[in-house]
């Protein structure tokens, strides 16, 4: 027997080596598009940035950029404007980041039933998120104008006074936060996806145990969907924290009254391409990136204490 | 291993080959048309909307003369402007001619991106001087060097105000005596503002750029006798007393007669400018507008009828602080726009030729910029062209309109200026909001006096 197996190995191996080989190959092959782009677009780039933000490069030729160090990193420490980007933008993930993900959450809850017409519901709650930004942006400018808005008329029309949603430093960011919920399709739609891979089984098992709606969002539903939560979770603040287009167009670049609205992509925005410190900007922009990495990981590192991937 | 060692070596090429590549190169040209050979020129700019057709003759005109020069009129969108011009200027292939603000001029040509435009008027013959109004080519001059020639002008922008006579009618003003000074201008204001639940129903005049509150306070300033820097462009001196006295009016004229700053600004979000028909002087909604001399062009378009019969509206100067015995009516040139056309360096000479060609012919000929701003019912930078008689019977306050850029007065600026406006921005809208006057003007005059020192010692 030992003897038949080793004739039948010995074929074997010779016949799979080139066999390997090649599949390497035309694996290799279909990355290559994807590594070429990772290189060209984001290593390169990437590179780049971190260098010209330790140069007083303006525009132009970067020859003409010189080494300056760590000076912009310690100029946004004198920065009024950086600070107060920083913490415009913080305010704003605060409340931007939970609100869409429980408005999110709540709608796919509702859209995970059997009812008629679901597809269209499914159809038109996703629409909103495929909708151009800046056509959307520009819509909200005038639903929010004070004088002639839908949103001031119709408070108006129940007995409450018009409010300064633009013009009104208090109110410009909390304006921007109730815009920011229009795009919650794209995380509803993944939290359907997820919903829909829960098990019946389970749903019945409460049921058997007497639970309802309630012990079955609280014992099985939230805990089975924590990996999409977080996924969501940190897609949403990474977003948040490079929020540029909308603000831009409702405020302008100076962030509206008293730069309230003046975001940290924003101050980027403008010392690249109204000031001409194209050093400074790219400094700025490897900061935001370092504050990105630090809440990613730490999201990444307490996430055993909170999500649940089922094969635990 | 050796695969892998393969598969980079071949990411390498592929990464590699758009480098390799060499870039396209236009045919060799010489001077004067070009030397009469085929080349072709991108022309970037941002007059569109009813401008463009004129831009389009300008350049059917040009092909008249130089049949062999191709312009593409690259009109652009207003958005994201900064950032198109500042990467089109600093790209390896840019556009052969750009259309910059001054302060863009200076910038670029601080950087040394664009062409120094000397030695082609030279071999050209003209002299820019006897040609154009000193205050506007001089606008164009940067470090001793001249980097392009103007169109529009870059007076006639603050130094006149709008008005709609039927509104005085209806609030009892005489319509054929405007407001001359600031306390004539708050009388008008008070008859004629009315107020709703909403905020401003009618408003009297609008005395703000409620956008760019930097440059509202600047022309206010040269109204009463005061100045945004010293002549020689390095010391600042808005902070002075008459800078003050002019931010606490602005202030208590708003907040006095026009409900606030934010009132100002939800009255005036609804239509942003004259070339919509919404715009709030073409429906008897705003009596006073401070303009700038492309109005009559969007007045004439989006208004005919208006425009048609100067019974309905009016022009006169800005007013000036009769309180204070040295003010008088005053405009501020150089400060925004003052437009001009810049050459980038990154082109052969032979498309920097054609570009200087249509240049020349697009600021000074008759047929050229002449046509395009007598169309649009607005002065010309080049003096010949506004001493043509057909302008009263376009404009029918061409001698107001004339008078305005007599008034004007050239700021000096440097590349640093966009950084400036926005520091003034800030502290006159701190103002607005219960600030001291003078202790925020101290504060941006010592950001913004910082900021030339560095500029000057580096220059």
């Amino acid at each position: 027997m030992a003897s038949v197996q080793k004739r039948e190995i010995a074929p074997s191996v010779s016949v799979t080596q080139p066999a390997r080989k090649r599949q390497r190959w035309i694996g290799y092959l279909f990355i290559l598009p994807w590594f070429v782009s990772m290189i060209w677009f984001d290593a390169i780039p990437f590179g780049m940035n971190l260098y010209l933000g330790m140069t007083d490069y303006s525009v132009g030729p970067i020859e003409q950029a010189n080494w300056i160090g760590l000076e912009n990193f310690e100029r946004m420490l004198d920065d009024d404007l950086f600070r107060q980007s920083l913490a415009n933008t913080i305010y704003y993930i605060v409340f931007s980041v939970p609100l869409t993900l429980i408005l999110a959450f709540s709608i796919a809850l509702l859209l995970n039933t059997r009812i008629r017409f679901l597809g269209l519901f499914r159809t038109v709650y996703y629409i909103p998120s495929i909708i151009p930004v800046v056509a959307a942006s520009i819509i909200f400018l005038w639903m929010f104008n004070a004088r002639a808005g839908a949103i001031n008329q119709i408070l108006y029309a129940i007995g409450i006074d018009p409010i300064r949603w633009l013009t009104n430093p208090d109110y410009t960011k909390i304006t921007l936060v109730i815009i920011s919920l229009w795009g919650f399709g794209a995380q509803m739609i993944v939290f359907l996806a997820a919903l829909q891979g829960i098990p019946e089984q389970l749903y019945e098992a409460v049921a058997i145990d007497g639970g309802g709606l309630r012990a079955r969002l609280r014992h099985i539903v939230i805990p089975l969907m924590t990996p999409t939560i977080f996924f969501n979770l940190l897609v949403g603040l990474i977003a948040s924290f490079q929020v540029f287009t909308t603000a831009y167009i409702i405020l302008g670049p100076n962030g509206g009254p008293l730069q309230s609205g003046l975001f940290y992509m924003m101050h980027t925005y403008n010392n690249a391409f109204r000031y001409f410190e194209m050093g400074y900007a790219s400094a700025m922009s490897f900061v935001l990136f370092l504050i990105i990495l630090a809440f990613t990981l730490l999201m990444i590192w307490t996430s055993n204490r909170w999500v649940y991937y089922g094969d635990e | 291993m050796k695969e892998k060692l393969v598969f980079l070596g071949l990411a390498l090429i592929v990464m590699l080959s758009p480098v390799m590549s060499p870039p396209a190169r236009a045919q060799a040209q010489g001077p004067d048309c070009a030397g009469g050979q085929e080349v072709t020129i991108t022309f970037m700019n941002w007059w569109g909307a009813t401008r463009e057709p004129l831009m389009n003759q300008v350049i059917a005109n040009f092909n008249e003369i130089c049949p062999n020069i191709t312009v593409v009129n690259a009109v652009q969108s207003w958005d994201g402007r900064e950032q198109l011009v500042a990467t089109a200027v600093a790209s390896n292939e840019p556009p052969n001619l750009i259309m910059t603000s001054r302060t863009e001029t200076y910038q670029f040509a601080y950087q040394g991106l664009i062409e120094p435009i000397g030695s082609f008027v030279e071999a050209s013959g003209i002299d820019p001087w006897s040609i154009f109004y000193e205050s506007e080519i001089g606008n164009q001059v940067f470090d001793g060097e001249l980097y392009t020639m103007p169109l529009p002008t870059a007076g006639g922008i603050s130094g006149l105000y709008l008005y709609n006579k039927e509104m005085f009618r209806q609030a009892g003003l005489d319509p054929d005596d405007p407001p001359e000074t600031w306390q004539e201008l708050e009388a008008a204001t008070a008859a004629m503002t009315e107020l709703d639940a909403f905020g401003i129903a009618k408003l009297g005049a609008n005395i703000l750029l409620v956008n760019d509150l930097s440059s509202s306070f600047v022309y206010w300033l040269y109204t009463n006798d005061g100045q945004l820097y010293s002549d020689d462009g390095r010391t600042v001196l808005f902070n002075s007393p008459q800078g003050v006295e002019t931010l606490e009016w602005m202030v208590n004229f708003v907040n006095e007669y026009s409900d606030g700053l934010e009132a100002v600004r939800d009255f005036m979000a609804g239509a942003p400018d004259l070339t919509t028909a919404d715009f709030p002087l073409f429906n008897e909604l705003l009596a006073i507008e401070f303009v700038n001399v492309s109005a009559f062009g969007h007045l004439e378009n989006t208004d005919p009828e208006m425009w048609a019969d100067p019974e309905m509206w009016g022009v006169a100067l800005r007013p000036y602080n009769a309180d204070n015995p040295n003010a008088k009516s005053a405009g501020v040139s150089g400060l925004a726009f003052s437009w001009g056309y810049t050459i980038p360096v990154n082109q052969p000479q032979e498309t920097k030729d054609a570009a200087y060609a249509f240049l020349e012919f697009l600021a000074t000929a008759v047929d050229g910029g002449c046509y395009f701003l007598f169309e649009q019912g607005r002065p010309s930078p080049v003096m010949a062209c506004n001493e043509d008689p057909a302008y009263y019977d376009a404009n029918p306050y061409w001698d107001v309109v004339l008078e305005s850029l007599e008034i004007d007065v050239s700021v000096s600026i440097t590349p640093v200026q966009g950084q400036i406006n926005d520091i003034l921005s800030r502290a006159v809208e701190e103002a607005f909001y219960g600030a001291d006057a003078q202790t925020v003007l101290d504060r941006a005059a010592e950001e913004a006096q910082a900021l030339l020192d560095e500029f000057w010692s580096e220059s």
